[in-house]
């Protein structure tokens, strides 16, 4: 099973003037497992209601498998779609919820159960198959609404935040378990989400939205590592890149920039890797560092109040502002356990000056 | 939460004056309905009879004469008709009630049309014109419409009566019902229809039961409008024939206790069996 999901500058106008997706164009490849990203209210649920049919495109165009389904209903465009609150039918059986696509396909009945049966076996589902669906857990319903989505074998598969009604250990584990299942069956998958963590980890690629606007597209190793502008790379990470107002200076030692009495010199070949940073010299940049770049052997110090402490047992996180500055920005930092800080004292940290993001201080780009 | 002493004997009797209240009616009506005419006639009266009996059920299951039962004379088989006509009326109004009202309910609640809202007004706004005012020129549609002692008459004039308040109580459910489910099964290759059918339905199943028992109860005890509407043993339910055993004369208090105590078994099981789902949608959690 093999085929794609297009959008071709999809846009989606509310009545009252509300754009939900603005000019949003985006393909899923044959077996990829994409998923699109953001906020609430950025516009991603419309999206892929759209693609199911499920609300009106004003503009653009919408292909599944290469065939235009834009104006298409629901049950003509070969879709199986899964929701956040599993959508099943409370009155049926979970044979009967899984088998009812393929009833109203009219499908002959012995090809129904194997479907069925075979789904069941894949999901861990073979001994509920009688009970009705408010004899189950969280979990179980989820992969009820899973099954009844496979058994179709459909063109492509939709998810609406499958894992947000689950508790945190169950989404991991479920998490591992869709992605297995979609490698099994290889359809193009659109898989929608607010957590960033389930995107990272899940994606083969990450699309990011903010306001009904595509921001990124990319495997999730580029959209963490080269993020197009300050949302995304806000958004991706956790905890968040720390994002700070600071002034970029030319001094004998090169590039460096500075922020509420701190200074972390730039290495050498930072404005030659990147050609926008030398013309920015002098003037504003947000300059953006991941929580894990603090604490490098060999990193930039600078010297920093410790304003609170969180021990995750692995892992030290620290927040952290500009030793004196009363108005300095928050910083998060990751660090080691063994990391000798005392809430409410100064301390000294080294930061990785070679991992810094650059991005325009008015528009946000990164440069 | 705490109350003081005083105030728990107060809610007591309360209690004890509302339940009397509502089975005082009840033991007086079965107790009569065993007694004989003289009995009941007694001074002392007779609360609890001497030398209880079923004559006076008897009397309406099997017909009497004004001899025999003391001036009220009973048709053999007249009250089981009466009986059967409630019935197929309540019945028949509820379930032609039911079909509209859910499908209307449906429509007001899930789709997006123009003055949805103001139609759903217009319905609950009838609500409260009282059918008297209406009496004359429903009374002259029905004998124009030749539907004067039918049942077929008094089927459409209750799904008319009763449709708004099905269609209320209906509609708040399907606001309140996820809409997932019906989504999930256009995407399963159902039309709207079918959708509406094979997974709306059975999702409100709950309350179309409770509204259902709610229609049943009402028409069954509906007196006015059938006794405008009825002449003859052809349509006349319980209720207006209960009316007829009162004598000009005398009255045979047994028969009419009996016939009240008959006419109020079959609701009474309804109200038992579906009361959790009556309450439950009457204060919304349904």
């Amino acid at each position: 099973m093999s085929g794609t999901i297009t959008l071709e500058s999809v846009t989606k106008h509310f009545p009252g003037g509300v754009v939900a997706v603005d000019d949003l164009s985006l393909e899923v490849e044959p077996g990829e497992f994409l998923v699109l990203v953001g906020p609430s209210g950025c516009g991603k649920t419309t999206a892929l209601r759209m693609v199911a049919g499920l609300e009106e495109v004003t503009s653009g165009q919408i292909r599944i498998n290469d065939r235009v389904v834009t104006r298409l209903p629901p049950r003509d465009r070969d879709i199986a779609m899964v929701f956040q609150n599993y959508a099943l039918y409370a009155h049926m059986t979970v044979r009967n919820n899984m088998a009812f696509g393929l009833k109203m396909a009219r499908m002959p009945r012995a090809e129904i159960r194997r479907r069925v049966d075979e789904a069941a076996a894949m999901l861990g589902l073979s001994d509920l198959l009688n009970r009705k669906p408010r004899q189950l857990s969280g979990g179980q319903r989820q992969r009820v609404a899973m099954g009844r989505a496979i058994v179709r074998e459909p063109a492509a598969f939709l998810m609406a935040e499958p894992l947000s009604n689950l508790d945190a250990k169950l989404r991991v584990e479920m998490r591992g378990e869709i992605i297995r299942v979609q490698r099994r069956i290889a359809a193009p998958t659109l898989y929608v989400t607010h957590d960033q963590t389930e995107a990272m980890t899940m994606g083969d690629r990450v699309a990011i939205l903010s306001d009904g606007v595509l921001q990124q597209l990319g495997t999730p190793e580029e959209v963490y590592d080269r993020p197009v502008n300050a949302f995304v790379a806000a958004f991706i990470g956790s905890p968040s890149m720390n994002l700070i107002h600071a002034t970029l200076e030319r001094g004998g030692d090169g590039l460096a920039v500075a922020f509420a009495g701190a200074r972390i010199p730039l290495p050498a070949d930072a404005a030659s890797t990147r050609p926008g940073l030398a013309e920015r010299a002098g003037g504003p940049v947000r300059v953006g560092l991941r929580p894990e770049d603090f604490g490098r052997p060999g990193g930039a110090p600078i010297d920093v109040d410790v304003t609170r402490l969180e021990s995750l047992g692995s892992e030290l996180v620290a927040y952290l502002t500009p030793a004196g500055a009363t108005d300095g920005p928050l910083l998060t930092a990751r660090l080691d356990r063994g990391e000798k800080l005392v809430q409410g004292e100064t301390a000294r940290v080294t930061v990785d000056a070679t991992r810094l993001y650059f991005f325009d201080a008015v528009t946000g780009d990164a440069v | 939460m705490i109350t003081s002493p005083g105030m728990r004997l107060l809610k007591l009797i309360a209690i004890v004056l509302i339940v009397i209240w509502s089975i005082g009616p009840i033991v007086l009506g079965i107790t009569t309905s065993i007694s004989t005419q003289r009995e009941v006639n007694s001074i002392p009266t007779h609360w609890v009879p001497h030398s209880p009996t079923l004559q006076a059920y008897r009397a309406l299951l099997n017909g009497s004469t004004g001899q025999t039962s003391g001036g009220t004379v009973v048709q053999g088989g007249d009250f089981v008709h009466a009986m059967t006509n409630s019935a197929v009326i309540a019945l028949g109004a509820a379930a032609l009630t039911l079909i509209v009202s859910t499908m209307a309910a449906y429509a007001l609640g899930r789709l997006r049309f123009r003055m949805s809202g103001g139609v759903l007004a217009l319905l609950i706004g009838t609500l409260v014109i009282p059918i008297f005012v209406v009496v004359i020129g429903l009374f002259q549609v029905m004998a124009n419409s030749h539907l004067i002692d039918t049942k077929r008459g008094l089927v459409l004039v209750f799904v008319a009566t009763q449709s708004p308040l099905a269609t209320w109580l209906l509609y708040t459910q399907v606001r309140e019902m996820p809409h997932e489910p019906e989504e999930a099964a256009l995407i399963d290759g159902c039309r709207r229809w079918q959708a509406f059918v094979r997974v709306v339905v059975p999702q409100m199943s709950s309350g179309i039961a409770a509204v259902a028992a709610i229609i049943v109860l009402s028409v069954w005890g509906e007196f006015l409008i059938p006794l405008l509407l009825t002449t003859t043993m052809n349509a006349k339910p319980v209720t207006v024939l209960i009316t007829e055993y009162v004598g000009k004369y005398t009255t045979n208090y047994p028969i009419l206790a009996a016939a009240g105590v008959l006419a109020l078994i079959p609701p009474a099981i309804l109200a038992l069996v579906l009361n959790k789902r009556i309450t439950g949608m009457l204060a919304g959690s349904s």
